[in-house]
């Protein structure tokens, strides 16, 4: 779980450094950019902090799986305020899409029998959810590692 | 199950044959429609690997999803290339998105003939659009 914890921060920390940027430099670009590059960040960050959000939240309270959900939402308001109407529609969307996605991963990772995954014992659900989460944090850092060199030239 | 394998390669050789016609023509392709090609050719080819690999081996599902989530990101990440940098960010995008779901399609699937026959219509079919509004524009 610690390392769950860690690479929400590393993500966290990635994507507040790529909003300051879109905040900083969003005038210097079209708005068809801007709307391309919230598309890919909100869809992306959504899938990741919905799937640490799923791991990390205890199951018992059912009034969770909401959690998850609006922190996509939110997501994809945030990076669609910059310009009007067209990228906050596209922004809400991609948000909510993509936490949708990034909950039934980890609700799959958390219990392999829903997809009938041939995976029962204890240390091979945990080393399975360690590498899986390991793997969608490096994806997201490539996305947001490509959007800031993007931003850059 | 073999018949999952000689499907796998025979579409990878449709992609690559597909990447070689778009080569020569993608002059005459606007960013509009390179935006569609991205998106449908990396979500294909992650959909299409993940089930096909998970049917073949159903034990692996750590590496499967690696594995379809790799492909769709260089195939979006390639096609997207031939036209602009938007259109990579975007392919790239949809491909890790589609890979990381496609293997716990191929699990759940109760008939898997009748899934892979009716994906890969729908791949032709898609395909045969993209021809069609190459040709028109």
């Amino acid at each position: 779980m610690l390392l769950i914890i860690f690479l929400f921060i590393w993500n966290l920390l990635d994507l507040s450094s790529v909003y300051w940027l879109f905040k900083k430099k969003h005038r210097l670009f079209d708005d068809r950019f801007t709307t391309t590059m919230g598309m890919a960040i909100t869809m992306t960050s959504a899938f990741a902090f919905a799937l640490y959000l799923k791991l990390l939240l205890p199951v018992d309270p059912s009034g969770f799986y909401l959690v998850p959900i609006i922190v996509g939402v939110c997501i994809g308001l945030l990076f669609g305020s910059f310009i009007q109407s067209p990228a906050l529609l596209t922004g809400i969307y991609n948000g909510f899409m993509g936490s949708i996605m990034g909950m039934m991963f980890g609700a799959v990772l958390r219990n392999p029998a829903l997809c009938n995954i041939p995976i029962d014992s204890a240390t091979m659900i945990e080393s399975n959810i360690v590498s899986l989460a390991i793997f969608t944090a490096c994806c997201h850092a490539l996305v947001s590692q490509f959007i800031r060199y993007s931003f850059k030239v | 199950m073999t018949t999952s394998a000689i499907l796998l390669y025979v579409d990878l050789w449709i992609v690559l044959c597909f990447y070689g016609y778009l080569l020569k023509v993608r002059k005459r392709i606007g960013f509009q429609l390179g935006m569609n090609i991205s998106i449908v050719m990396g979500g294909m080819a992650a959909l299409l690997s993940g089930v096909l690999l998970i049917i073949q081996f159903p034990f692996h599902f750590t590496f499967i999803t690696m594995i379809s989530t790799v492909a769709g990101l260089t195939v979006g990440a390639f096609f997207g290339l031939l036209f602009d940098y938007q259109t990579f960010v975007t392919g790239l995008t949809n491909g890790i998105i589609i890979g990381l779901m496609s293997p716990m399609i191929g699990t759940v699937i109760e008939m898997p003939t009748m899934f892979i026959i009716f994906l890969h219509g729908f791949f032709v079919f898609s395909l045969l659009t993209i021809f069609h509004s190459i040709k028109r524009s």
